[in-house]
């Protein structure tokens, strides 16, 4: 892709003339004269979130309804097809009113329209938007030329409609639009899922690389969100590409330094929807070969923006989770494995992150000597996956050591798919200290003999060493008679009169106020709405103040200026 | 010219090296070393790069490995550690890995044995990871068939069960799967030997001086007696008494603190709500 060629013939600086050339295109006039309206309001009376909230509102019913109108009669495809000329719309509009919210619109259309691509319908969007051949509609059309379904005969017409609108000249029409930037990065974006859906990954691969190139030289923040797409894809391509991941030369390894390459610049520019997702992909990068040194020097030479998608948070916290857990602060992980699988989408699609955070978390909270929730393992979209777990579960909470050996090596396979396995063989001291705690609440007394049996462990001595180690740890309440070789406990005392209600209650008030905060933080105050009430004020205070003064006028009462002053404020 | 001149007397280096090591001539060795490293560093193949041979690597390899060995047996950490470190790049480089090195496994259980030495725990397990995961894609012997990564990761499982005395009997007896294994035992003996005395002075209400001598694994009464002093323990007719907890009152008054703490703080956050 020639990406600087392509920004030469799109002059992005002028928003206003390129809002006159949507104007001026006659086949979206009745709608853009509607948004004009739009805009004249914002800008004159409503604050602007407001109208701006409800403007693409009665866009999208608009089309909404007019697309359901056309679903009963016209087929997917079409649908597709016009669902992509809208997207363009969008994105003229996001960049005009310079609003993210616009993109990030288009982006969440890439899923309905995903199950329609095809070669003949990219190719037809492409010249149908592309009025006249930039350099990148040439790359797109190149990229597409090697797949079975290419129409040639559409691309030769475009092709020769080309070479006719350069020969004649261009007077007798109106002045072709420029394309802008994002909708080149967009119709890459489209190609991108495309050739990820046909399992193209070489070809994919060759794009994406290309794409990147051309997304460096750009420097749009109405690009952001586009390029954080792009640069996923990018990365999902390499992870395909043979030699795989957890060998130390797979192809991963190769786009690091793109990825760091991207994260700098990204940071550079603020561009934080491209530095969420870059700081992801690399902590998966490295991860995948298990260098978990680098990915926690990343995490501490690097921030994720508070801004970041919810998405990206997840993903970023996730990582992180596993890093932690790696590293035995198993408490951190918990809580950002929490945040984790609190943040994780539960549509049905996106389950598979759900089930890896929810796994992992359960394995960390019994790490951490608790037990996770029963209810954890009755959700729909997790029961099956985690079955294993819940035995698991149920051997660590019972003490059962045999048990939990017989487990491991039942489930190894699953659980090594699960980058779980390291973890789960952590837990084998977890069931001893819960075998133990087990019998000092049933027993007075036992001897060391018994415990020995009942635990599998291997000598009598080993268990008294472990039983002492549980006492120091605070795992029970008891004391050892080396010379008789029992373990006595001592009488448990009122859990309520302890610290114990205490810490619980001080730990939920914690969270409800993280909550409080969190949610104050997440709520979107329109920009410009306290002028309006400044103004309100301040129209009052001088209403006020008239009065104020014809009551002075009039009555010539010193007492009563001041005093209707107070009332009105 | 020069690289031929360098080759041969790297040859005479790597030779007069291996009399030394039979000769169990440290000293000499390392001097030795110093010079076969210089040369290697003149032929540039003391960091892989694919201009230099694949054979001088492979030499260079074997030199860096002799050289963690021998700061093993000298008993200097931090020469391993740069050692270890600098062989990295030879076993992850894509050119060697048709001539994997025999030493690998035993230089890295090596440094597993050392960073459990040192109590570094997340550093053992962060390596112990990614062993697990690229032995799951090479899929030729598993970990725990191999002796010197086995010996690290089951005294760990030990020493975090709390099971001393598999330790013990790890560390001392055949198990140890080479020399400069053995030299950890020390470190680790004396590890757990305090480990234990933390735990006995919390679960005993006494012990008789020859059962502690077995528990902590002490030659004689007499080294109980020292230990014990070290400890800050009292000795009363032939038994242990373990001074008792103090730290109690002291937690009534922390808690009280603490809650005043954290009702201050409550306040304050009701407040910014309010």
């Amino acid at each position: 892709m020639s990406g600087d060629k392509s920004k030469k013939h799109n002059p992005s600086k002028s928003q206003d003339l390129r809002s006159k050339d949507n104007k001026s295109k006659p086949q979206k006039d009745a709608k853009k004269g509607k948004d004009k309206d739009g805009d004249e309001e914002m800008t004159v009376v409503m604050p602007p979130s407001k109208s701006t909230g409800a403007d693409p509102n009665s866009d999208v019913t608009a089309n909404g309804t007019s697309d359901e109108k056309e679903q009963e009669i016209i087929d997917p495809k079409v649908k597709a097809s016009n669902d992509i000329k809208a997207n363009v719309g969008l994105l003229e509009r996001a960049v005009s009113q310079f609003d993210p919210r616009f993109t990030l619109r288009v982006l969440r259309s890439i899923p309905s329209i995903r199950k329609q691509l095809s070669a003949d319908l990219l190719v037809r969007a492409i010249t149908e938007i592309y009025t006249t051949p930039t350099p990148t509609s040439f790359a797109l059309l190149k990229a597409l030329s090697d797949e079975d379904t290419f129409p040639k005969a559409e691309a030769d017409a475009w092709y020769k409609k080309k070479d006719g609108a350069q020969s004649t000249p261009q007077k007798s029409q109106t002045p072709p639009k420029d394309i802008l930037p994002e909708v080149d990065v967009y119709f890459s974006i489209l190609l991108q899922v495309y050739f990820y859906d046909t399992k193209n990954i070489e070809s994919g691969a060759q794009f994406s690389e290309a794409l990147i190139g051309h997304l460096r030289t750009l420097n749009r923040r109405t690009l952001d969100s586009l390029a954080a797409r792009a640069y996923f894809y990018y990365s999902l391509f390499f992870e395909e590409t043979a030699p795989l991941p957890p060998s130390p030369n797979a192809a991963v390894v190769s786009i690091r330094k793109e990825l760091l390459d991207a994260l700098r610049t990204a940071t550079l520019r603020k561009d934080q929807d491209t530095q969420a997702s870059v700081t992801t992909l690399l902590l998966r990068n490295y991860l995948s070969t298990s260098h978990i040194t680098q990915a926690d020097l990343l995490i501490s030479h690097t921030q994720v923006p508070d801004s970041a998608a919810n998405n990206q948070v997840a993903r970023y916290l996730y990582y992180l989770g596993r890093i932690r857990a790696i590293q035995l602060s198993y408490s951190e992980a918990h809580d950002h494995l929490i945040g984790a699988t609190r943040k994780a989408p539960t549509s049905y699609k996106a389950s598979g992150f759900y089930q890896a955070s929810t796994k992992l978390l359960i394995v960390v909270e019994l790490l951490m000597g608790d037990i996770p929730d029963r209810a954890v393992f009755r959700q729909p979209s997790l029961e099956k996956s985690l079955a294993p777990y819940l035995q698991l579960v149920q051997a660590v909470s019972s003490g059962d050591v045999n048990g939990f050996q017989n487990l491991t090596a039942k489930y190894n396979a699953t659980f090594r798919a699960d980058n779980t396995y390291t973890l789960i063989l952590r837990l084998r001291q977890n069931v001893i200290k819960t075998g133990i705690r087990m019998m000092s609440l049933s027993y007075a007394r036992i001897s060391l003999r018994d415990m020995c049996l009942r635990l599998g462990l291997d000598s009598e001595e080993s268990a008294e060493y472990i039983v002492a180690k549980a006492i120091r740890d605070g795992v029970i309440e008891a004391s050892l008679d080396h010379e008789h070789g029992f373990m006595k406990s001592k009488d448990v005392g009122d859990v309520y009169s302890s610290q114990e209600p205490f810490d619980a209650y001080s730990s939920r008030i914690r969270a409800c106020l993280a909550l409080h905060d969190e949610s104050v933080k997440a709520m979107r105050f329109p920009m410009n709405q306290h002028r309006l009430e400044l103004k309100n004020a301040q129209e009052a205070r001088e209403r006020e103040r008239e009065l104020a003064k014809e009551i002075v006028d009039g009555e010539m009462d010193e007492d009563d200026g001041p005093g209707g002053d107070f009332e009105g404020l | 010219m020069p690289s031929a001149v360098g080759s041969s007397s790297l040859e005479q280096v790597q030779h007069t090296l291996a009399q030394c090591l039979q000769r169990k001539d440290a000293a000499g060795a390392q001097v030795q070393l110093q010079k076969a490293k210089l040369i290697l560093l003149q032929q540039n193949a003391l960091v892989p790069n694919p201009d230099t041979p694949a054979s001088q690597l492979k030499t260079a390899r074997s030199m860096l490995e002799v050289g963690a060995l021998l700061s093993i047996r000298t008993k200097d950490p931090e020469s391993f550690v740069r050692y270890y470190s600098q062989l990295q790049p030879f076993y992850e480089y894509p050119g060697l890995q048709s001539a994997p090195s025999t030493k690998r496994s035993q230089i890295t259980g090596l440094y597993l044995l050392l960073l459990l030495s040192q109590g570094d725990y997340a550093g053992f397990h962060t390596l112990l990871e990614s062993l697990i995961v690229s032995e799951g894609i090479s899929g030729n012997k598993s970990l725990e068939d191999d002796p010197y990564i086995k010996y690290p990761v089951d005294l760990e499982r030990s020493l975090m069960e709390g099971s001393y005395d598999q330790v013990w009997r790890k560390t001392s007896g055949r198990d140890v799967p080479g020399e400069e294994f053995a030299l950890f035992s020390e470190i680790l003996v004396h590890t757990i030997r305090s480990e234990i005395a933390s735990c006995a002075a919390r679960s005993y209400p006494s012990l008789s001086i020859a059962s502690a001598k077995n528990l902590l694994f002490l030659d004689s009464e007499g080294a109980v007696r020292e230990f014990a002093q070290e400890q800050g323990w009292s000795l009363e007719e032939g038994r242990i008494y373990f001074p008792g907890l103090p730290d109690e009152k002291k937690g009534d008054e922390g808690d009280q603190k603490e809650v005043i703490s954290h009702m201050v703080q409550y306040a304050r956050d009701l407040e910014s709500i309010v």
